[in-house]
C-alpha cells in the first residue's frame, strides 16, 4: 500500500535533492494486519504475508556454481535456500551476491563476474514460477504482487569493475544493482581515492547501490560524504554487542541513521551470536541507535557461515519476527525492517539516478588520470 | 570510371535499400585516439582528419545498418574487460546520437530503423578471445547486444585456428564446436572472417544456423589467407549465409598483398606492431611508402571480387563489410564510409540489376540475422544453456 502511494509522487523526490522536504518523511499511517491477541508466531506469519522479507545477502550463486544438478523449485537439500523454504519463510526479495573467492579477485574478476551474472540469469529462467529478476523498486514490488521472489543482482566486489567506469556501465546494463566498495586499489584501507569517488558518483548516476559491509572506516566516511543516494551495509550488525570487523560501532550507526542508509543485520553466529535472541539484541540495538527506518535483514545463507540456532535456513524468519513481537516491536517497525526500508532505498536509488542523468554525462574518467 | 547517371541511380537505389555494413572499427579508433572522449570526436560533424566514419558521411554513403565492431587486441591478457569497455562505447554513441543511430538487436529492428531513416546499429565481437573460453561470458556479450562473434582475430585462440597463425587445433576443437552450438542457440551469428579455411569448413559442418563473413573477399581473385576459398563460398547456398566483401587493399589486390608484407617487415624492423596506427607508427609507415609507392586498389578491384563471389556463391549470399577505421589504407573511390555509392555505380555499369543490388546491400544481411533468430527460437525449445568447459571437452 505504501508502495503504491509512493509511486505516485516520483518528481517530488527529484526536487527533494534540492533541499525540499523528503516525501518519505510523511509516510502513511500504518494499518495493522495481525490480531494482537493471537500468538506471536501466528502474528509473525500474518505480518510477513503482507510485508515479506527483502533479504540483503545470499551466497547462492557461488554455492550453485559447484553443484552438478539442483532443483530450487521442488526443494534442494544441498543448499539453505530454495523456493519452498523461501515461501515458508516469507522471503519476497533476495540480493544474490556476486562476490568471488580470493583467488578470482584479480585479473579474472571481470570475466568471473560475467559468469556469475549469467548463472543467476540461467537459474532464474529455469525457475519462472518461483523467481523473477528485478532491477528497480517497482519491478520488485511487481514480482511480489505476482507471487514471485524478486532476485536482485549484487553485491559484487569492487574488483568486478576492472578499474573502469565503462565496465561498471556494462555490468549495470546486465542488471548489477549493488557493489561492495572494498577489494580494489581505489577502495582500500586508505579510503576512496579520487577515482573511487568518481565510481560512487557514476554508481549514483546509474542507480547502483553502494554496499559498505567490510569496507574500511575511511572508505565508509568518504562514501557517506560523496553518495547522493542512501548506502547499504548488506552484512553488518552492532559492534557494541559483538566485536566483528564488519559490525558497526555506534558512532557509525548514528551517522547511518542521519544519512538514512540501511544496516542489514546478518543471521550468522559469527557476527550476531548463536541464538535467535542474540540476533534480536542486535536488531534492537541498531533500531535504537540508527532508527527503525535504517535497519534490515540479511540471511547470509549459502555463504559458508554458521547460523544461529533455529535460524538455519531461509524458512526460519517467522521465528525471528515472533521474538521481535515478543519484545514489543510494533507491526509498523517490523514492516519497515522486513520490506519497507529496502524498498525505500531501492526507490531512492532509482530517483537519484534519474535526477543525476539530467545533470551528468556518463563519466569518462580514467583511474590513471585521477589516481596517477 | 562510372558515369554520373550510374552514380545518381546508385544513390537512388541506396535510398531504398541502404547498405548493411558488416564491420566498422570506429569504437577501436575512439579508444585508441581519444580514450573514449566522445566530445573530442563528435561524429555528428565531419571528422575527416581523424576517422573514416562519421554520421554525415554514413548518410552520404547510404549506410542503413552498421555492425560496430567491439574488437579488442588478442595479444593482451585483458580481453574480457576491454570488450566490455568497447560495448560501453557503442552504447554511449547510441545514447548520444539517437536521431541518427538506432539500437538494433534483431532483423525487425533493422527494418524498423530503415523505415525511420535511422542507421540500425548492431554490435559484433571480433575474436573468440573476447569470451576467455567461457560460455557464460559469451551469453553475457549476447545480453549486452553483441549479435555476431568472429571466431578468431589474427591469432589462434585455444579452440579455433586463425588464417594468419600456425595451424593448431586443425579448425575447431570440440569446445570450439560447442561455442558454435551455443551461438546458434543464442541467435548470435557465427562470423568466419579472419579464421583459417579449416576453421571455416569445421564451422560450416557444426553450425545449425547461417553464418556470415563480416569482412572477407575472394581467395581465387586475390590469394591472401584472410580471403574465402571457392569451396567454402560454394557451401553458402546450402548454409544460407552471407559473405560480406571487404575493401582492405592488402586483402583484395595482389600487388598490395606483396607490398604490405614488405611494409610489415619494415614496421617490425623498427620495433613496432604491424597493425599499430599511432602517429609514430604512421610516420614509419609513410617513410616506407615514400621509398616504395603503394599499389592502389580501386572500386573496380572490389567489384572484381564481387563478380567472382557472385558466380560461385550466388547473388543471395553476398554483402558488404568495409572494415573502415580498422585499416590504414582504403581503395580509391572507397576512401571512407561515404564511398559505397561508387561501388554500386560500378556494379550497375557491370550489368548488375536493381534486384541484385538490393540483395547485396540490404536484403541478404537482414535475412541472415532473421534466420539466426529463427534457429535460436527452435533450439531454445529443445536445449538449455551449455555450461561445458574447455577442460571438459578439450582435455
Amino acid at each position: 500500500m505504501a508502495d503504491l502511494q509512493d509511486e505516485l509522487h516520483p518528481p517530488t523526490e527529484v526536487g527533494g535533492l534540492d533541499g525540499l522536504p523528503d516525501p518519505f518523511e510523511a509516510a502513511e499511517a500504518y494499518s495493522p494486519v495481525s490480531d494482537p491477541d493471537s500468538a506471536p508466531l501466528e502474528r509473525a506469519h500474518a505480518i510477513l504475508a503482507a510485508h515479506p522479507v527483502a533479504d540483503g545477502y545470499s551466497g547462492l550463486p557461488w554455492a550453485l556454481r559447484h553443484l552438478p544438478w539442483y532443483d530450487l523449485e521442488l526443494g534442494e537439500s544441498a543448499v539453505d535456500t530454495d523456493v519452498p523454504r523461501m515461501r515458508e519463510g516469507h522471503v519476497g526479495a533476495l540480493f544474490w551476491s556476486l562476490h568471488l573467492p580470493e583467488g578470482l579477485a584479480g585479473d579474472r574478476a571481470v570475466g568471473a563476474t560475467l559468469e556469475q551474472l549469467d548463472l543467476v540469469k540461467t537459474v532464474v529462467q529455469a525457475h519462472p514460477e518461483g523467481l523473477r529478476l528485478t532491477c528497480t523498486a517497482g519491478q520488485t514490488t511487481d514480482a511480489r504482487n505476482c507471487g514471485r521472489v524478486a532476485v536482485l543482482l549484487g553485491p559484487a566486489g569492487a574488483a568486478a569493475l576492472g578499474d573502469s567506469l565503462g565496465i561498471l556501465r556494462s555490468l549495470h546494463a546486465l542488471g548489477l544493482r549493488i557493489l561492495t566498495l572494498s577489494g580494489a586499489t581505489w577502495a582500500s584501507e586508505a579510503g576512496l581515492t579520487r577515482f573511487g569517488e568518481e565510481v560512487v558518483r557514476e554508481m549514483n548516476r546509474l542507480g547502483v547501490l553502494a554496499d559498505l559491509s567490510g569496507a574500511s572506516a575511511d572508505t565508509i566516511h568518504r562514501a557517506f560524504a560523496v553518495s547522493k543516494s542512501p548506502v547499504l551495509f548488506t552484512r553488518s550488525a552492532a559492534r557494541a554487542l559483538r566485536p566483528h570487523p564488519a559490525n558497526l560501532p555506534d558512532g557509525l550507526l548514528t551517522e547511518l541513521g542521519a544519512a538514512k542508509g540501511l544496516c542489514m543485520v546478518p543471521l550468522t553466529a559469527e557476527q550476531t551470536g548463536p541464538s535467535v535472541r542474540d540476533v534480536a539484541d542486535h536488531l534492537d540495538h541498531v533500531r535504537e541507535i540508527a532508527g527503525p527506518e535504517c535497519v534490515g535483514l540479511s540471511g547470509t545463507y549459502d555463504a559458508g557461515t554458521a547460523h544461529p540456532q533455529d535460524l538455519g535456513d531461509a524458512s526460519c524468519y517467522p521465528h525471528l519476527i515472533a521474538e521481535l513481537l515478543h519484545r514489543g516491536w510494533s507491526e509498523a517497525d517490523i514492516a519497515l525492517l522486513t520490506w519497507g526500508n529496502v524498498q525505500r532505498v531501492l526507490r531512492s536509488a532509482d530517483f537519484t539516478a534519474r535526477a543525476a542523468q539530467q545533470r551528468r554525462e556518463p563519466s569518462t574518467a580514467k583511474i590513471a588520470d585521477l589516481d596517477g | 570510371m562510372t558515369g554520373p547517371t550510374s552514380l545518381a541511380e546508385a544513390r537512388a537505389l541506396l535510398a531504398d535499400f541502404p547498405v548493411v555494413d558488416g564491420h566498422n572499427d570506429l569504437p577501436w579508433a575512439l579508444r585508441n585516439q581519444v580514450r573514449y572522449d566522445l566530445d573530442a570526436r563528435d561524429i555528428a560533424v565531419h571528422q575527416n582528419a581523424h576517422l573514416h566514419t562519421d554520421i554525415p558521411r554514413l548518410r552520404e554513403g547510404g549506410v542503413g545498418a552498421q555492425y560496430w565492431s567491439v574488437y579488442v587486441r588478442s595479444d593482451l591478457p585483458d580481453a574480457v574487460p576491454a570488450t566490455l569497455e568497447q560495448i560501453d562505447c557503442v552504447r554511449q554513441l547510441l545514447a548520444r546520437y539517437p536521431a541518427d543511430l538506432a539500437p538494433a538487436l534483431t532483423a525487425a529492428d533493422m527494418e524498423k530503423a530503415r523505415q525511420d531513416g535511422r542507421i540500425a546499429s548492431l554490435m559484433g565481437a571480433e575474436g573468440g578471445h573476447s569470451i576467455a573460453n567461457s560460455l557464460g561470458t559469451l551469453r553475457g556479450l549476447y545480453d549486452l547486444g553483441v549479435r555476431y562473434m568472429t571466431l578468431t582475430h589474427n591469432d589462434n585462440n585455444d579452440w579455433a585456428d586463425s588464417a594468419t597463425d600456425e595451424p593448431n587445433v586443425g579448425g575447431l576443437s570440440a569446445f570450439g564446436r560447442e561455442v558454435v552450438r551455443e551461438m546458434n542457440r543464442l541467435g548470435m551469428l557465427v562470423d568466419l572472417s579472419h579464421v583459417a579455411a579449416t576453421t571455416m569448413r569445421a564451422a560450416l559442418d557444426a553450425t545449425e544456423a547461417p553464418v556470415v563473413f563480416s569482412h572477407s573477399s575472394s581467395r581465387a581473385v586475390c590469394d591472401h589467407p584472410r580471403n574465402i576459398p571457392d569451396d567454402v563460398l560454394e557451401r553458402l547456398p546450402g548454409n544460407g549465409g552471407v559473405a560480406m566483401v571487404t575493401f582492405v587493399p592488402k586483402f583484395v589486390l595482389q600487388a598490395a598483398v606483396d607490398w604490405t608484407a614488405a611494409a610489415d617487415e619494415n614496421m617490425r624492423a623498427h620495433g613496432l606492431h604491424h597493425l599499430e596506427t599511432t602517429p609514430e607508427a604512421m610516420k614509419v609507415h609513410r617513410a616506407f611508402e615514400e621509398r616504395n609507392p603503394r599499389p592502389v586498389a580501386t572500386v573496380s578491384t572490389v567489384a572484381d571480387h564481387l563478380d567472382h563471389m557472385r558466380e560461385v556463391a550466388g547473388i543471395d549470399h553476398l554483402g558488404i563489410g568495409g572494415d573502415y577505421d580498422g585499416t590504414a589504407f582504403t581503395p580509391d573511390g572507397l576512401s571512407d564510409v561515404s564511398g559505397y555509392p561508387n561501388l554500386i555505380a560500378e556494379l550497375l555499369d557491370r550489368g548488375w540489376s536493381r534486384t541484385d543490388l538490393a540483395k547485396l546491400t540490404w536484403q541478404n544481411s537482414v535475412r541472415v540475422l532473421g534466420a539466426a533468430e529463427d534457429v535460436a527460437r527452435e533450439l531454445q525449445a529443445t536445449r538449455g544453456p551449455s555450461n561445458a568447459t574447455i577442460e571438459q571437452l578439450d582435455g
